[in-house]
């Protein structure tokens, strides 16, 4: 199947005609609707935790196996993480994401966390099942068919073994990255995932800082991955999790950074409020350093379009998307799609907004 | 009427919205202490003040920016900053 021809990017219709009050664009009953629902969620503070330094995969391109973190000891006193979200859930934290390198092979560090704090995410390749006790997201990586999981993952019938483990499990999203290389093997992939009713997101691959490989973007690249995007988005409502408005922004030439800027303490030196002050990356040995401190550590942040740091970053900027009803409806797809892909119970709603508009400026 | 009544009457609507938006508890407008910091002792952080934001744009036609968030970690220091906005 090919990409069907999208509509351009183009100006909210509202935009420019008048100011809008924000109490008139949420006086439409659907809006304030959908506005009062993911607005219960503005407590999740959340922060992130390198499980363990080892993989059962190596993958091109993987962002764990690159800069310093990777070298870091592994702990694995289970009392020690227990300590630790004991004193992440006292300074605030809400919401944890488990990921690198391979947080499948520690399940009992996994339970420990879902124990102390009860919601969360977990990154996996999906190649081993993951206790149903912990009921955190779990987000299975997708990189493409499996004659390409295996030329850039080195395994094989990868997507069989993913959706074994992973069917009718409330848990489970398939998170499929585009490269510059798989775009069009998506819409075989998304088939067969919805075929078998498994839920699908979409990340766009960023570069590690110093990446030299055929994995990264172009201008071409990103326009075609938004194509597919829409299309597949069209063609299977009821199992990606997307909106218009996420393809708008994770497929701009701009990256994230560019468009929105970027809130970790990484890249962000207030320490006021917000991810700045709140956000914290762990190594396996249980330390973390401010100046490293992102969803996506060692990612080239003017490449970085990935999903997990767009679902921190594009929501936060719900001042600046409240300027039109179409605009604001836009913001809310975004967090709506953010919400359901991260958070266990919480069930994407229909997209209110269905063109590829512009993203406000600050 | 006098600049320190106007900054007065503008802390009282702030803390109102704020009661109202938050729906904060065990508090009035008069009992709010202005000079509370909203992060460190009322538990808000940035989404909530993004949505105490848009409300005081339409009260007070001012636009907020996105910087000066972490400038307005009190009552106070919202109120002086629209004082200010509106005095420009």
């Amino acid at each position: 199947m090919r990409a069907a021809i999208i509509e351009p990017i183009q100006t909210s219709p509202e935009a420019c005609k008048k100011e809008w009050k924000f109490s008139e664009i949420i006086s439409d009953p659907i809006v304030r609707e959908r506005w009062e629902k993911v607005r219960k969620y503005f407590f999740l503070r959340e922060s992130t935790y390198d499980m363990t330094n080892r993989c059962n995969i190596r993958c091109d391109g993987c962002y764990y196996y690159e800069g310093e973190k990777q070298f870091a000891e592994e702990n694995r006193d289970v009392e020690a993480w227990r300590a630790l979200m004991a004193a992440e859930k006292k300074r605030g934290i809400t919401f944890v994401v488990l990921a690198g390198a391979e947080p499948s092979l520690v399940p009992e560090l996994c339970e420990v966390c879902y124990e102390e704090i009860p919601l969360g995410a977990i990154a996996t390749n999906g190649l081993k099942l993951i206790p149903r006790t912990v009921n955190y997201k779990i987000h299975i990586s997708v990189w493409g068919n499996d004659e390409t999981s295996l030329k850039t993952r080195k395994a094989k019938d990868m997507l069989l073994r993913q959706i074994e483990n992973y069917r009718r499990d409330e848990r489970a999203v398939f998170v499929y990255t585009f490269t510059r290389d798989n775009i069009q093997q998506a819409a075989e992939v998304v088939q067969t995932l919805a075929a078998h009713d498994c839920k699908v997101t979409f990340n766009v691959f960023s570069a590690p800082v110093g990446y030299t490989g055929g994995l990264r973007h172009n201008r071409l690249s990103l326009e075609s991955t938004r194509n597919m995007m829409i299309t597949l988005l069209n063609r299977f409502p009821q199992q990606v999790l997307f909106s218009y408005y996420n393809a708008v922004a994770h497929t701009h030439p701009l990256s994230l950074h560019g468009l929105y800027g970027c809130l970790y303490p990484r890249m962000n030196p207030a320490a006021d409020l917000g991810l700045g002050r709140s956000f914290r990356q762990y190594r396996t040995d249980l330390t973390w350093d401010k100046n490293a401190a992102c969803c996506v550590p060692d990612t080239d942040c003017a490449d970085c379009r990935h999903y997990a740091s767009g679902s921190a970053v594009v929501t936060a900027k719900l001042y600046r998307h409240a300027v039109d009803p179409t605009t604001f409806k836009a913001w809310l797809d975004y967090a709506d799609t953010y919400l359901s892909v991260w958070v266990t119970g919480y069930a994407k709603e229909p997209n209110l907004c269905n063109q590829l508009i512009v993203v406000p400026e600050k | 009427m006098s600049k320190a009544i106007d900054i007065e009457k503008i802390i009282l609507r702030v803390a109102e919205i704020m009661i109202d938006e938050l729906k904060l508890e065990d508090v009035t407008p008069q009992t709010f202490n202005p000079d509370m910091d909203l992060v460190d002792e009322v538990g808000i952080d940035s989404m909530d003040l993004a949505t105490v934001a848009l409300v005081l744009r339409d009260e007070y036609g001012i636009r907020i920016d996105e910087d000066d968030y972490p400038k307005l970690t009190t009552i106070r220091l919202i109120s002086a900053y629209i004082k200010n906005k509106l005095s420009a």
